[in-house]
């Protein structure tokens, strides 16, 4: 499934924004790498830096104010973060595609879903439009659209919200790219169809043999998708490792929080439920988090010490795949 | 879709009697009537003298009466008869509305077009000297009164380099040719056009810079440039479509406003249109001459509104399914 140079690396990735005159990073020290045919899950909370991760993959970091600051992203040894805006053109929907959070604002209102699917076979690969044209036809019932070459032909209001969403990964796929990020896709979905979504991904994700980079905060999801799982937490990695051991032997007491926070379907109705457990307060602002000197969890740790207040750990190895960035990890029990 | 249409139809119907009526009621509610004006001009009459001309125009008889001589014979398309003219008001506004329309078409189209280009384009560089040109120069267009602008541009273009003519539509001596008459009423268009196009360019580059602006920062602009789309694409083809929705609508809008709009420029620059025809019977209280003016502008918004409506079915499909 693997081979020995990554399809995509990225390395000490650090992304700022500018605000009030300073560069505020909002990612830092981001290193990670992706084979081809595998699916890596990103798993954070609301803000942790994930989406904005996610643009710089694609060199579409919103400038100003953001940018990338330092660091690399390798497709193939080729740096996009270096890389003109014709270049980035022609890797954008070719060969690293992207599936947004809001299909029901993500396509273009005034063109029909066909053109919009059409337009980036055009835009790739030359095709005349008649070709582009039976080429969406043909993506659109890959995505399981009932009679496509009517459906073509509909603007995106005329159709339902995960109807939506698969045209979106029909744009996404049509020229088949190597890698396909996907921005928490089913987030705006009901659960029936969320179900369906992540069926398709699999589908195709075997059909054109994509790595597939899955954005989620579904701990639920990562477990049935994903390969490998990388934590992020303010901006930063604090925990990598094979989906397994991910969900059966967290290390990170963040990590332990966000599977704690699972709700459990209990079998007996007559069982009290268990209160749900959350992670007490909120991740700091990136603007907050600048000034910090020690581990950003810490706040929020049930188990930070006072070294953990001064300083920021370390990511370390646990092994050939896995790492973790605590302080405590070895005293914790597992 | 068909149903739509018909009520909209009959909304303008009823639309226009309501102006019809209001407008009839307060000119009448106004001091001074057509017969004092005249009286006035003859340098005065004996009281059987008024007494008659009130009777001959009608003006003798109750307000609703008139209303409804007035309403009837507006069904049956005759707007009146001018009390100063001496001649039926369909008459004079049409001999004047094609000054008007050649005046406002010309001023409205290169206000659009250069105002729609400078607002993308500013959008795009939302720092650079363009962008801040544009905010200024839409900030003087909408506060510097139009006669003014109109005043400067003739002490500019007319006096201090005199290239172009003060004021008509035509130059005195008569043109030989088709072609010399196009070049010589082209010749006299610019300033009036270019002045009444100034305020619009403000409108309107305002317009499609924030317009513009909104729909760059939209998710489907983002999906675009994300899909590999070139730069020119995702502009013109994404992002303008749906920014220059609201400049259709202005533009109809607008356009239905001919007349109103026209008034100062043609007034300033005595273009034979029929603002300045308005501006005249308000005058010498021609009251039929106005009342014609009036109904005939409320027609054009009308008229407008609907022709903008369908246009804009046909740019955004959404509206088609509501």
């Amino acid at each position: 499934m693997t081979s020995d140079t990554p399809l995509l690396s990225v390395r000490d990735l650090e992304i700022s924004f500018r605000t009030g005159g300073r560069d505020i990073p909002v990612v830092r020290d981001l290193s990670f790498d992706l084979s081809a045919g595998e699916t890596l899950g990103i798993v954070g909370e609301s803000g942790c830096g994930k989406s904005i991760t996610a643009l710089s993959l694609i060199g579409l970091v919103p400038s100003p104010p953001g940018r990338v600051s330092k660091g690399q992203i390798l497709l193939n040894g080729e740096d996009i973060v270096t890389a003109g805006e014709d270049r980035l053109t022609r890797i954008r929907g070719n060969e690293i595609s992207m599936v947004f959070q809001e299909p029901m604002t993500s396509l273009n209102p005034v063109y029909t879903v066909g053109e919009q699917i059409a337009e980036t076979a055009r835009a790739h690969f030359g095709s005349s439009r008649a070709e582009a044209w039976d080429r969406a036809i043909e993506m659109l019932r890959l995505v399981g659209i009932p009679s496509p070459e009517q459906r073509a032909h509909n603007y995106p209001h005329q159709l339902s919200g995960g109807m939506r969403q698969r045209v979106m990964i029909a744009i996404a796929l049509v020229c088949e790219p190597k890698v396909l990020i996907a921005d928490e896709p089913t987030t705006a979905l009901d659960v029936t169809v969320q179900a369906q979504i992540f069926d398709l991904f699999r589908e195709l994700q075997h059909k054109i043999s994509a790595a597939i980079i899955l954005i989620t905060h579904d701990i639920g999801v990562v477990a049935q998708m994903c390969d490998r799982v990388m934590v992020m937490y303010a901006g930063r990695k604090i925990e990598e490792g094979p989906v397994r051991s991910f969900i059966r032997d967290p290390r990170h007491p963040y990590t332990r929080g966000l599977i704690s926070c699972i709700p459990k379907l209990s079998r007996d109705p007559s069982d009290t439920p268990e209160p749900l457990f959350e992670i007490p307060g909120v991740v700091p602002s990136p603007a907050d988090l600048a000034e910090l000197k020690g581990c950003a969890f810490a706040p929020r740790c049930n188990r930070a010490i006072n070294e953990c207040l001064l300083h920021s750990p370390a990511l370390t190895a646990l092994g050939p795949d896995r790492a973790v960035a605590c302080l405590r990890q070895e005293e914790i029990p597992a | 879709m068909l149903t739509g249409l018909l009520r909209k139809l009959a909304n303008a119907v009823l639309l226009l009697f309501a102006v019809l009526v209001l407008n009839f009621a307060l000119i009448h509610i106004a001091p001074g009537d057509p017969v004092e004006a005249l009286v006035g001009e003859m340098g005065g009459a004996t009281p059987e003298l008024i007494a008659e001309l009130r009777e001959s125009f009608g003006l003798d008889k109750p307000l609703y009466v008139q209303i409804g001589h007035y309403l009837g014979r507006v069904l049956q398309g005759d707007l009146g008869y001018s009390t100063y003219y001496d001649q039926p008001v369909t008459y004079l506004i049409a001999e004047r509305i094609g000054p008007t329309l050649l005046l406002v078409t010309v001023a409205l189209l290169w206000a659009i077009v250069i105002g729609t280009i400078l607002g993308v384009f500013s959008a795009q560089r939302r720092n650079s000297w363009i962008s801040h040109l544009v905010t200024v120069l839409s900030l003087a267009g909408f506060s510097a009164p139009v006669f003014w602008i109109g005043i400067m541009l003739i002490l500019l273009l007319s006096v201090a380099f005199p290239i172009l003519p003060i004021s008509g539509m035509t130059s005195t001596e008569a043109a030989t040719s088709t072609i010399g008459y196009i070049l010589d009423v082209a010749h006299h268009l610019v300033l009036p056009a270019l002045t009444l196009g100034l305020i619009y360019l403000a409108f309107y580059s305002r317009l499609s810079r924030t317009s513009m602006l909104e729909v760059l920062e939209t998710d489907y602009v983002r999906t675009a440039r994300a899909k590999g789309l070139p730069k020119r694409l995702v502009i013109y083809k994404h992002a303008l479509r749906n920014a220059v929705l609201p400049v259709v609508t202005f533009a109809g809008l607008q356009f239905g406003q001919v007349i109103s709009g026209a008034v100062l420029v043609e007034t300033v620059f005595a273009w034979p249109g029929l603002g300045t025809l308005a501006f005249e019977s308000i005058l010498r209280r021609d009251t039929p001459t106005l009342l014609g003016i009036l109904f005939f502008s409320a027609l054009m918004v009308v008229v407008m509104n609907l022709l903008t409506d369908f246009i804009y079915r046909r740019i955004d499909p959404r509206i088609k399914a509501t």
